[in-house]
């Protein structure tokens, strides 16, 4: 959210000030986006500007800057603790004007000294002429003077009617008060006074017109001139010019006047303020700090303002108003007890002590700084700006464009849906603006009800923009905030590396050339290829290369992967809102059924981690006739599964780090599945087809070598004997369901008979797997700190052994015991010896691995009604 | 919007950034935008005293395009989530 970058001191402020401002003219209703934008970009460029020259004068060259603020000098002078160095020139300002024509002083700090002449036949600057029109207008300001001969109400009436009439017809486009020219302003220059002291409130005078204009007269010469802030070119920031505050206006005053009128202004800013508040769509949010400041200039230097401006007219009121020449005698005269008056009114008057002229000077510097670049864009500009930016970051579909944030949220919530993500987004803007509080009014609320009808506005915007961006992509609107690449860039970023996609053929070569490796190596029949062979090549399956080739190539499988994730991803958004899913597509992409290829995609996709990991997300959109499937599949070919492979002693005698985490992960992901569909959903005979399918079409003794080849079996046997159990007790087991059990039994032990002591991986592998195995959890048992005390837990093959020998009957049980009583032994001996020959400060943990040992075996053992203990096998009681 | 997305999980975690003149800053993360810039508060540069002059500044507004690395706490990522998240945005770029 790039609520950095601009100025987001107004959003969500203005509430409350604008209502007590105006207290009417609230515009509560939601606005429409494209109303709120003036479309400054949409313009074309003006052809007329034939006015240029007389603005900014000719001499300037293109591109320079023009200080619409006020000059860098004045400000330094404010703040400088100075006022005495212009003391002396105001006074001369003053002296001049109240000549009426001196010739010296004022005029010398203008650049046109002639046009303070009072003369009638003055030839004004062109500026001049343009504003020739306007001189009709200075008539107004007289009832704010009691000279009672100048102007009859009536007049003033029809001045004020005129004036309106000029405005509105010369908007704010006729006030250029130019820095060429020097003097500031022609007949504006009193609007405020005016307005301010007439008292009226309806006159729709524009307050642009008003405040800045006077200023630039009451500066001193000696200081820079104060650049009339009005610039014709910046359109919409009318309203909200930055006003000069010098101080030197102050230091001019008498000391009591500025003090007073500092707290006497307040109250009549109550006019200039309908003025803001009037602008149609503005957003109320933007408003109020700028009126805040506002009230700040004014309570400092709005009545000084008008008192000077008032002192300064005559000069300037001679021309305009031709004729008309006011004696400054008189007006000096007037504006004082007028300003007593005031000030009475509001407090008793105190000279204002220098500590406190001192104070109120650097705060009034402050007020300039911050003032300095205010008014640059209108609140409009600055909300249209907000909304933009909201409208890059809100999305209509938070699930699909912002879905790793939502369902981590949900995640770490617990499955809890929190706020929803646009009042996120808004309370977010909100605090990072620093107006959560609401503003002066503690409206909390409100802003943050305002900030979410902005979000809403943002989305409606987001929805429209990929139209609008197809249509028209370097548009006008993104023009308006520079160059605006993230509208497409954010959704589709620029690509840092181009893949070419014409290379399918060559691939096609490469995976066509192993696989004709790999059949000449393997010796294969050709004919067979398209059959999938179920027999048992077990150690042809150790080259995991050679599976994926049989099963479409390494490509093939991972952009299988690939399908069955966004497949899944599909499946789960549809579950997200609510909607029937149907999971046939899935079903397609795994290739289950599909006796295409010799070995089953299904299987190759389970030599990868992301394939594995993907399985518990399948099986919720399976149903329990897919997962059957599923499931006879994978256990049919299970030789070929790259897990077995490689957690088989035999063909991978030495194990990586990364490949006995493999099968950490194969274990607690998919033989959990296994388990929980075995133990919840599937039927005795389903069970017993399963096993079948592994023992018909695999070498089960090479499986058994295998860690997660003895797990699989292990569950499948394990759970084949509870059902018996549990269906037994309710007599419900048919016959023929008992003969099939005891059928498929044999041909499992037929399998395993004289190698069931292969289950056994050999010592040097066992210590081999516990000093790679970084983590000792699954595959090897952790006791103490130092990896010294690992030792590979075997409780994974007395766990097999046990669930075999219950299944089997008496003589099964004896063939086992006679094909790993050395095992029995051995592990007895193992335990004892670690008791005696452990050091008395591993006692501890030798004791808990005799413990364990024995735990282990006697899993097995009371099977058979037996029990190992210290050193000795004996009958269970 | 995967790693504005991302990165908006990490608000108000502490992160360290690299930036692309080297400085190492770590800082909570206050917020980010679509421009992936940052803004960090509290922050603590990792080599305080070869740039002095940060040592006085408590929280920053990193440009996005200035950031070399961010770097995190493990915990912090959910990968399975960000392989699915990249996934989707795969697929709706797709589309």
């Amino acid at each position: 959210m790039s609520f950095f970058g601009f100025d987001t001191a107004l959003p969500g402020q203005n509430k409350g000030s604008g209502r007590k401002r105006n207290g009417a003219k609230k515009n509560n209703a939601p606005m429409d986006f494209e109303d709120t934008y003036q479309g400054l970009g949409e313009y074309e460029n003006e052809e007329d500007d034939y006015l240029n020259a007389e603005t900014f004068g000719d001499g300037t060259e293109l591109g320079a800057d023009f200080d619409f603020g006020y000059g860098r000098g004045n400000l330094d002078a404010n703040t400088s603790s100075a006022g005495h160095v212009e003391q002396p020139a105001l006074n001369r300002s003053y002296a001049s004007a109240a000549a009426s024509a001196g010739p010296g002083a004022l005029n010398a700090g203008y650049s046109l000294p002639s046009a303070h002449t009072m003369d009638e036949g003055m030839d004004f600057t062109p500026m001049e002429s343009l504003w020739t029109n306007q001189s009709a207008v200075i008539p107004q300001q007289q009832p704010q003077n009691p000279i009672p001969q100048v102007l009859s109400m009536g007049e003033i009436e029809r001045q004020q009617f005129q004036q309106q009439q000029q405005q509105q017809q010369h908007g704010y486009m006729n006030m250029p008060p130019m820095p060429p020219m020097g003097y500031g302003y022609p007949p504006h220059a009193y609007g405020p006074p005016g307005v301010n002291n007439t008292g009226y409130q309806g006159l729709p005078q524009d307050f642009s017109q008003s405040v800045p204009q006077g200023y630039p007269q009451g500066l001193p010469q000696g200081g820079p001139m104060a650049m009339p802030m009005h610039m014709a070119p910046m359109g919409p920031p009318q309203h909200y010019q930055p006003i000069p505050v010098p101080m030197q206006q102050h230091e001019q005053q008498t000391p009591q006047q500025a003090h007073h009128q500092a707290p006497a202004s307040l109250p009549q800013e109550a006019s200039p303020a309908p003025v803001l508040s009037r602008e149609p769509s503005e957003s109320p949010s933007s408003v109020q700090p700028q009126e805040v400041v506002r009230a700040d200039q004014f309570s400092s230097v709005g009545v000084p303002e008008q008192a000077f401006a008032q002192e300064m007219r005559p000069p300037h009121n001679a021309p305009g108003n031709r004729g008309q020449a006011i004696i400054p005698d008189q007006v000096m005269r007037e504006i004082a007890p007028r300003e007593t008056r005031r000030g009475s009114m509001r407090k008793p008057q105190e000279p204002l002590s220098s500590e406190e002229l001192k104070k109120l000077r650097i705060r009034q510097a402050k007020v300039d700084k911050i003032l300095r670049h205010s008014g640059v864009m209108t609140p409009r500009d600055k909300d249209f700006i907000t909304r933009y930016q909201l409208s890059q970051i809100v999305t209509d579909d938070p699930y699909n464009e912002d879905f790793y944030f939502q369902v981590y949220k949900i995640i770490q919530r617990g499955g809890i849906v929190g706020e929803s993500n646009k009042g996120l987004i808004a309370r977010a803007y909100l605090e990072h603006s620093g107006h959560r509080l609401g503003g002066r009014y503690k409206r909390a609320d409100v802003a943050l009800q305002r900030m979410q009808s902005q979000v809403e506005k943002a989305v409606t915007v987001a929805k429209e923009r990929p139209q609008k961006s197809r249509e028209n992509l370097d548009g006008a609107k993104e023009g308006v905030l520079g160059k605006i690449s993230s509208a497409r860039n954010s959704k589709a970023p620029r690509r840092q590396l181009q893949i070419p996609l014409q290379k399918e053929e060559e691939d096609e070569v490469t995976s066509q050339a192993i696989e004709d490796v790999v059949q000449s190596m393997n010796g294969v029949e050709l004919s067979s290829s398209k059959a999938r062979r179920r027999s048992s090549y077990a150690f042809r399956s150790v080259d995991q290369r050679a599976v994926l080739s049989r099963s479409g190539g390494r490509k093939f499988v991972l952009s299988l992967i690939e399908t069955v994730y966004s497949e899944v991803l599909e499946l789960e958004a549809q579950l997200r809102s609510g909607q029937d899913t149907d999971s046939s597509a899935l079903w397609e992409t795994l290739h289950i059924s599909d006796d295409a290829y010799e070995v089953s995609p299904f299987i190759s996709i389970l030599s990868f981690d992301k394939g594995v990991k993907i399985m518990p997300r399948i099986f919720n959109f399976l149903n329990k006739e897919q997962k059957l499937k599923l499931l006879y599949c994978f256990f049919s070919e299970l030789s070929h599964l790259n897990i077995i492979v490689t957690s088989s002693y035999k063909t991978n005698p030495d194990p990586s780090d990364s490949q006995l985490k493999k099968l950490e992960l194969f274990q607690s992901v998919f033989l959990k599945i296994i388990v929980s569909f075995l133990s919840s959903s599937a039927e005795f005979l389903e069970v017993l087809g399963l096993l079948l399918a592994l023992v018909k079409n695999n070498n089960v003794s090479f499986i058994s070598t295998s860690k997660i080849g003895l797990n699989l079996i292990t569950v499948l046997i394990s759970r084949a004997a509870l059902i018996k159990q549990d269906v037994s007790r309710g007599n419900v087991l048919s016959s023929m369901e008992a003969s099939t059990w005891n059928e498929i039994y044999d041909k499992l032990f037929t399998a395993l008979e004289t190698k069931l002591a292969v289950v056994f991986p050999p010592d040097e592998y066992s210590s081999r797997v516990v000093a790679t195995s970084s983590s000792g959890t699954v595959t090897s048992a952790t006791v103490g700190q130092s990896s010294k005390h690992q030792f590979y837990d075997q409780s994974y093959i007395w766990q097999f052994l046990a669930s075999l020998a219950l299944s089997g009957k008496l003589n099964h049980q004896r063939v086992i015991i006679d094909e790993i009583r050395e095992e029995i032994f051995g592990t007895i001996s193992r335990a004892e010896q670690l008791s005696s020959t452990a050091p008395v400060e591993e006692q501890q943990i030798a004791l808990y691995q005799r413990d364990k040992l024995y735990q282990d075996l006697n899993l097995f053992l009371n099977v058979m009604g037996l029990v190992a203990r210290d050193g000795e096998i004996s009958e269970l009681k | 919007m995967l790693f504005f997305s991302f990165f908006k999980t990490l608000v108000d975690q502490e992160v360290t950034v690299e930036l692309k003149n080297d400085i190492e800053l770590k800082g909570t993360l206050k917020s980010v935008d679509q421009f992936l810039n940052l803004k960090l508060d509290n922050i603590e540069c990792s080599d305080a005293s070869k740039y002095p002059h940060l040592s006085s500044v408590r929280n920053i507004f990193i440009r996005g395009s200035t950031v070399r690395y961010v770097y995190l706490n493990k915990n912090m990522v959910d990968t399975n989530l960000l392989q699915d998240a990249a996934r989707r945005e795969a697929m709706s770029s797709k589309n």
